[in-house]
């Protein structure tokens, strides 16, 4: 990690470049993996990818430029860049930001947990672990035909000024881990795999399994799901694992209240102070690690400068937030919710989601179990898609039907769709415990960003993709 | 300072760039061989681009950059490091090297873990229309804003939520301790629309559409055919209805076929998805594994296809690979390491750019033509049932277990679009509904310019109605 400030080159840089607003950021992204399969390194990496990026606000108009070189004149020359691509397209912009509202920009130096410990651990013990857990993996059953395991961890180092105010140095780390096994029988394959990510060190990665556990869980699924059955299709009462509340949270709701889909027309346009969602329902979106630390999609500072806190979206079940950045703030007429968020240095800001969850409530799992009458649980979260009407999909790994309060054998996981407040509707029990579950996933959106979802067990209705139709 | 003194970028020469990106992979490779390498190669990439984002419509922001990045691969003792930087001074590339050495230095060795011969690549000069190569900032966001203006005037009930224009000039070069010594450079032009209708309080679900190509001169008739069939099928969403739940035959668009049944069949047919069991076509090389009207080949030499180039990510030549002929499973795709496992040469199939270890894949991939006619000739053999146009789901690359919803769905009556549907799931396996594709269209669509593929009629698909 730099041992520098890189706060004071940007000043610098901005402070010969004066006039009209001006963002500067210095994004320095470390990333070191490692990957395993059948006994063979598959990879073993170190990548770096720095530089700066610069938008400016011309004649109402945003433009970006960004250079690899971190010295001034380069900066400057990014910034020249950046205002003639700004001129260059002002006339397209029919209508203009001539003024970005004053707001409360960060200051000073953030340093999340972990980034001291993790630099410092030796990568050969990593590489050591990694080969374990994917020889137990590929050791737990006969029917394992392989299995591969993978490590990464990412420094991202930033420097953020602004031509009104902000001044902040940032440094996070982002470890992972998975496991994966693939097991074979009669012709038939099937996979199973575990995965975690945190933003922090070692205890945040590992908080809820060790690596043994989740190589173990990951051979075991794989060799139970081939004599699975299928579960049947239709709208059925389902019991959601916090991984896939996580899921719901995330695409159903989080994709149709960012303040650029929502002027597009999405969903929850024209929504705010309407009822939305059971009144059990509480959603938030927030930069910190609520309830627990590490979650993967943490950050002090966004990526315009803006400090992080805590969004309610849903509060009872009423919409009473959307999340924004500070030009789509402006034009709402609210404050800025820190969540402009910027992939590589080369990529300029968008409004992105962080950790986004649902509240708990104060059910076991257990009660929820027993009290329903017919319908599914299903766990293990796969990826998700939402749409601008709402409705949303996403795969899960494994379902057990429920009868009468009795939890049957394990099913394959399928596809669940549903439209995203119907769902919330639907909702009539809201589980106690509560677990970030999706800290090695990433939200695709034109750019990729690391994101963490996460809840308590859920008991609502959705639609279940059976083979059986 | 006026627009005029400040050039938004540098002009990109093909040839002088080639000439100083491979110059600089051969100084990265040369510094790990000196600091200790039995083998390096280094794999370099520069770009610049332009890209002009809109949003909801009205422009948002226009991108200027220029960058590049080295990534080194050693082999020390047959044991694998790889690094990658995007810095260009000397305390960067040492470190850069350095890093690679360490890891190599733990790393567990493999017996198969060494560079492939370098071996003649044909001359491949079709990537660079220099038409395209001169795109300016002013002109791309011309192209941007007309685009986008048309697609409004389509039809007002069509919102925009983002759409985008781009030029991109890329340079590959590759320098390798086996004398590989390549370089070339490819100019592309993309673009797309991405939004939904919306009527009243009918929001309708999202569709999106684009294309990238290489010829400046086939831009416009490109542009017009996307906003049309973006306008159609956004608007063909509203009013969206329930299924029928049924199993039993459905209509893919070349969009969902890919995603459901071809992806998971190029991705089965890695040679190291099979070394390491993984693959349900081990040991299926010559055998009957999908209709008989079904050609799959990945097609690396046509230039029309974003995948285009003239060699892979480890430098051998690439050329056309037929993966299926008539339903008949011919080639596993191989990258060197896998060749070296079974010692044979590689199909020219390592991919992946210069931030990463190489990978295994298709470049290109196009799907045979069959002979059910166009769209509308597929929807009357269809008769009665699902058309899927797009699929949001998951399937399992191993099991081929597919399950997700149907976007931008249609319900059939008569051979006839009758309604637009929502909360569609579909699933199956896709493996084992190879053999059971029906008809496949004569029309091929490109797939935002990274495929080509027909419509397809496959039986025995679980239709899930919400």
């Amino acid at each position: 990690m730099t041992e520098f400030d890189p706060t004071q080159l940007l000043q610098e840089a901005l402070d010969r470049k004066a006039g009209g607003f001006v963002e500067l950021r210095y994004h320095k992204k470390r990333s070191r993996a490692l990957a395993v399969e059948k006994g063979r390194v598959e990879t073993a990496q170190v990548t770096e990818h720095t530089g700066v990026g610069v938008r400016v606000l011309v004649d109402g108009t945003w433009g970006f430029a960004s250079t690899d070189r971190v010295e001034r004149a380069s900066i400057e020359t990014a910034v020249d860049q950046a205002r003639a691509a700004a001129r260059s397209s002002a006339r397209a912009r029919t209508e203009r930001t001539e003024e970005l509202p004053r707001t409360a920009l960060a200051r000073g130096r953030f340093e999340s947990a972990g980034v001291r410990e993790l630099a410092d651990k030796p990568l050969a013990e990593t590489l050591e672990l990694v080969l374990k857990m994917e020889e137990e993996a590929r050791g737990a059953s006969a029917a394992i035909q392989s299995a591969s395991a993978a490590y990464s961890e990412v420094f991202e180092e930033k420097g953020i000024v602004t031509s009104d105010g902000a001044r902040a140095w940032t440094r996070l780390v982002r470890p992972e881990f998975r496991v994966s096994a693939v097991a074979r029988k009669d012709g038939e394959i099937q996979r199973g795999s575990e995965s975690v990510g945190a933003t922090g060190g070692w205890d945040c990665l590992f908080r809820a399994h060790g690596p043994e556990a989740l190589a173990e869980r990951a051979a075991a699924r794989a060799v139970d799901l081939l004599s699975a059955g299928y579960p049947e299709g239709g709208r059925t009462k389902v019991l959601l694992s916090p991984s896939l509340v996580g899921l719901l949270t995330h695409e159903a709701v989080g994709h149709t209240v960012e303040a650029d889909f929502v002027r597009s027309g999405s969903i929850a346009a024209g929504k705010l102070g309407h009822r939305v969602a059971s009144e059990r329902v509480t959603l938030c979106d927030s930069g910190r690690s609520e309830f627990h630390d590490g979650a993967g999609g943490s950050l002090s500072v966004d990526d315009e400068g803006v400090p992080t806190g805590n969004t309610v979206i849903i509060q009872d079940g009423v919409l009473v937030s959307y999340l924004h950045d500070r030009e789509s703030a402006a034009r709402f007429g609210v404050a800025p919710t820190g969540n402009a968020r910027a992939w590589e240095y080369d990529d300029a800001p968008l409004i992105r989601m962080r950790n986004t969850y649902i509240a708990p409530g104060d059910a076991e799992l257990e009660e929820l179990i027993a009290s329903m009458e017919d319908g599914y649980l299903l766990d293990g979260a796969a990826n998700g898609q939402a749409d601008a009407n709402g409705e949303f999909m996403f795969g899960t790994r494994e379902a057990y039907r429920i009868v009468k309060g009795k939890k049957g054998p394990l099913l394959r996981g399928v596809n669940i769709s549903g439209q995203a407040f119907d769902v919330l509707r639907s909702v009539d029990r809201v589980g106690r415990e509560f677990r970030w579950d999706l800290g090695s996933g990433h939200c695709g959106k034109g750019q990729p960003a690391k994101v963490d979802a996460g809840g308590p067990w859920l008991s609502c209705a959705v639609v279940l993709g059976g083979r059986r139709a | 300072m006026s627009l005029a003194t400040i050039p938004p970028r540098a002009a990109f020469e093909p040839r002088a760039v080639e000439q100083e990106l491979l110059a600089r992979c051969r100084n990265l490779t040369e510094r790990a061989l000196a600091a200790g390498a039995h083998e390096a190669e280094t794999y370099g990439s520069r770009s610049q681009s332009i890209q002009v984002r809109f949003e909801k419509g009205d422009l948002k922001l226009t991108h200027v950059d220029d960058g590049s990045t080295l990534g080194l691969r050693v082999f020390r003792d047959q044991r694998l490091g790889f690094s990658s930087t995007n810095q260009a001074d000397e305390l960067s590339l040492s470190s850069t090297a350095r890093a690679a050495l360490d890891l190599a230095s733990f790393a567990r060795p493999d017996e198969h873990n060494r560079l492939p011969t370098a071996r003649a690549v044909p001359v491949f000069e079709a990537l660079c229309d220099p038409a395209t190569l001169r795109i300016s900032v002013e002109e791309a966001v011309e192209h941007g804003r007309a685009f986008v203006e048309h697609v409004r005037g389509l039809d007002r009930r069509l919102s925009i939520d983002n759409a985008g224009f781009g030029a991109t000039c890329v340079a590959h070069a590759l320098s390798a301790s086996t004398g590989a010594a390549l370089a070339e450079t490819d100019a592309q032009i993309a673009f797309h629309v991405f939004g939904m209708a919306i009527d009243g309080d009918d929001v309708a679900g999202f569709h999106y559409d684009g294309d990238a190509l290489r010829v400046r001169a086939e831009l416009e008739p490109a542009l017009l055919r996307a906003a049309r069939d973006f306008a159609e099928v956004a608007l063909g969403n509203l009013g969206a209805a329930t299924a029928e739940s049924y199993k039993g035959p459905v209509l893919f668009a070349p969009d969902a076929f890919v995603d459901v049944f071809v992806a998971p069949l190029v991705s089965a047919a890695s040679a190291i998805a099979v070394q390491r069991k993984r693959s349900p076509l081990a040991g299926k090389l010559g055998e009957t594994i999908a209709a008989s009207m079904l050609d799959l080949n990945d097609e690396p030499r046509d230039r029309t296809l974003a995948g285009a180039g003239a060699f892979d990510r480890e430098g051998q030549p690439t050329a056309r690979t037929p993966i299926l002929e008539r339903g008949v499973l011919r080639t596993f795709l191989h990258n060197g390491y896998s060749a070296a496992v079974e010692g044979r040469a590689s199909t020219g199939h390592a991919i992946g750019g210069a931030r990463s270890v190489p990978g295994l894949g298709a470049h290109a991939v196009c799907v045979g033509a069959g002979a059910g006619g166009d769209r509308d000739a597929m929807l009357a053999r269809l008769g009665r049932g699902l058309f899927v146009q797009r699929f949001s789901g998951t399937v399992d690359p191993a099991s081929g277990d597919f399950s997700g919803v149907a976007k931008s769905a249609r319900w059939i009556e008569g051979g006839r679009v009758v309604r637009s549907l929502k909360e569609t799931l579909i699933s199956g396996n896709a493996f084992a509904l190879l053999p059971r594709i029906a008809l496949l269209s004569t029309v091929r669509e490109r797939l935002g310019g990274a495929a080509l593929a027909p419509f397809a009629i496959v039986e025995d698909v679980a239709v899930t109605a919400g």
